[in-house]
């Protein structure tokens, strides 16, 4: 079999640190991958060097799953929140609570299935618990992730009962809304935590949009349902804040990363540039709708609908965002040549 | 009696690379692939000088870059143009943005000093790919887990030198104890100033010189800007900022938690319906 190791199995054992490399059965012979032939000058003058603008960082390897990801746990981690405060206001906010749970539980368990599906082996998706690792956003996400979920499962299960289950059901309520705030600002924490240039220098801001589009997105979920008048006021108020918090923290982070024009790049042009102002168009339609003073269902479920559209969309655009920051070497160069000036050789 | 003796081993191993004496010969990739029993990466021709290697990846964990400049070294006088070569491996920094971020613990600091993955605990989760300042650790999407040079784990714990060093032939690849390899390398870069080669320095020798990964153990001679050989000029590990994020996280939560709970409170002070 040739694996590209050109090892005949019968003269040579595979036990080399790389050996173990799985490479697919379906490969052709002397196949060629699809790289563009370079045939410009080796350093064109005039332009800041690169190697033959090769990128300098490797592209993240994740696909749709993490995004979506992104857009589940924010809105389950939300929803939980709300969840456990509507316990402060029982039974008025029953429906409320009731509907928040569940949202909470379908999104969580949902965004932990993109998760597993994503890991490049995900039959050791457990491997991500054999340790506790404070320096590792993702580690710590998944403890933040694997402790509201089953939270929010007793509390949608036992919530508003009576006697001891009714008791536990309250406590694990509350135990869910705070690792549910947890859970809906760490993935901002996780995407700024890289090397990449777009999402590294909006580290400051992006939990705070990520926890704003979480709360939005909650509150969308919710709109879509049937009238539940007790909590149109409650709803009302959340929704204004997330959407709003969402719209003020993009701009921030166009601001934050305007510095260097390389780096912002991703932002203002290409697919990746109209995603992201399409999320905030959406997310703003969202918003205006939702204080616009007419009353009835349609108000209310077009004013979701787009909140979720515009919390998808940025999720996405940011996602594609460092995508692309990563291809581009200049990014990278730029970005640390404006810290320091200290190997100015040639 | 089968006494294996206790050798005084310096911990701290690691790579001086010399690119002034580099060919271009390729023997460390070579070398590499054979011992690690690597997969090849398919067949490419790139145009790119004769680099069709192109970066480092999981089955490359040695990449000879060709750099072809229209600018001639000081102490040539051959006319408008210089060819530079370097052999790029993993650094092994002393703070590893790859091995802070792995959230299963498969990268681990070994007794050398190195950073090494363990293959049968990773799980593929990619962070610690977008966590990498250098670009060098990577995914093969047959195999599904992170691979990067192990500095020839294998071959330390028998004592030997790594693969590449071994076979490079000009001893631009110089292997051994990283206090040792700093004296030799400041000692080089002030022979070759002596020589008429001003513009050699030592990239990441050091804390002070690259106070965001804290110093290479696999650190380079060079002759021109990083960016030339497509190094990071100021690379930072992401962890070591960290605390920026966590804080802001920590802002947003609570703000989220004000909200939730002051509009469910607002409610309850508001007019009843």
């Amino acid at each position: 079999m040739n694996d590209g190791r050109n090892i005949d199995s019968s003269l040579g054992v595979l036990s080399g640190e790389g050996s173990e490399q799985h490479v697919s059965s379906d490969r052709v012979e002397g196949q060629t991958q699809a790289l563009e032939v370079w045939t410009g000058l080796p350093e064109p003058p005039g332009q800041e060097p690169t190697y033959y603008d090769r990128p300098l960082l490797k592209q993240p390897v994740w696909k749709w799953d993490i995004p979506s990801y992104y857009f589940l746990g924010g809105a389950a981690g939300a929803a939980l929140a709300l969840g456990a405060a509507s316990q402060f206001r029982q039974p008025a906010l029953y429906l409320l609570m009731k509907r928040c749970h569940w949202i909470g539980v379908i999104a969580s368990s949902l965004g932990g299935a993109l998760l597993i599906h994503d890991l490049g082996r995900p039959e050791r998706f457990l491997a991500m618990m054999r340790v506790f690792r404070p320096t590792s956003p993702m580690n710590m996400g998944v403890w933040i992730l694997s402790s509201a979920a089953p939270l929010g499962v007793s509390a949608a299960v036992f919530g508003g009962r009576r006697g001891l289950l009714g008791g536990y059901g309250k406590s694990a309520n509350y135990g869910a809304g705070l690792f549910g705030v947890a859970l809906a600002t760490y993935t901002g924490v996780l995407v700024s935590n890289t090397a990449i240039p777009v999402w590294y220098q909006s580290r400051r801001v992006l939990p705070i949009l990520f926890g704003g589009s979480g709360m939005a997105s909650a509150v969308s979920i919710l709109d879509l349902f049937p009238e539940d008048p007790a909590s149109s006021r409650v709803r009302f108020l959340c929704g204004t804040a997330g959407r709003i918090t969402e719209l003020a923290a993009g701009v921030a982070m166009e601001r934050q990363v305007a510095k260097i024009p390389q780096v912002a790049r991703p932002l203002r042009t290409g697919a990746s540039g109209f995603l992201w102002r399409t999320a905030m168009v959406l997310t703003a339609t969202s918003l205006v709708i939702s204080m616009l003073p007419a009353k009835g269902r349609w108000k209310r479920q077009y004013s979701g609908a787009f909140g979720i559209l515009g919390s998808v969309a940025m999720r996405f655009a940011v996602h594609f965002a460092g995508v692309r920051s990563s291809r581009d070497p200049r990014a990278s160069f730029q970005d640390q040549r404006s810290h320091q000036l200290r190997h100015q050789i040639t | 009696m089968p006494t294996t003796t206790e050798q005084p081993i310096s911990n701290r191993k690691g790579f001086f690379t010399d690119t002034t004496l580099c060919i271009g010969c390729k023997a460390c990739e070579v070398a590499c692939k054979q011992w690690n029993q690597l997969p090849d990466d398919g067949m490419n021709f790139t145009g790119m000088s004769y680099d069709n290697t192109v970066s480092l990846g999981a089955s490359s964990w040695r990449h000879v870059a060709f750099i072809e400049r229209p600018v001639a070294l000081s102490n040539q006088d051959a006319g408008a143009f210089s060819w530079l070569f370097s052999s790029d491996v993993c650094k092994h920094c002393a703070r590893a943005g790859c091995l802070e971020s792995c959230p299963t613990g498969a990268i681990v600091r070994t007794e050398f000093d190195s950073v090494y993955v363990q293959p049968d605990v990773c799980n593929g989760c990619g962070y610690c790919i977008v966590n990498c300042p250098f670009g060098v650790i990577d995914r093969r999407e047959d195999d599904g887990r992170a691979w990067k040079c192990t500095l020839c784990y294998d071959r330390l714990k028998d004592n030997a030198t790594p693969a590449c060093a071994k076979a490079c032939p000009t001893d631009s690849i110089q292997f051994g104890d990283l206090d040792e390899l700093r004296t030799r390398a400041q000692k080089r870069v002030s022979d070759l100033h002596e020589n008429g080669l001003p513009e050699a320095y030592l990239y990441g020798a050091n804390a002070k010189d690259q106070p965001g990964t804290e110093g290479l153990n696999a650190f380079f001679l060079l002759l021109d800007k990083p960016e030339v050989y497509n190094l990071p000029p100021d690379p930072v590990v992401p962890t070591k900022r960290a605390a920026e994020s966590w804080r802001s996280m920590a802002f947003a939560a609570l703000g989220m938690a004000a909200v939730v709970v002051g509009s469910v409170l607002a409610e309850r002070n508001g007019v009843r319906r």
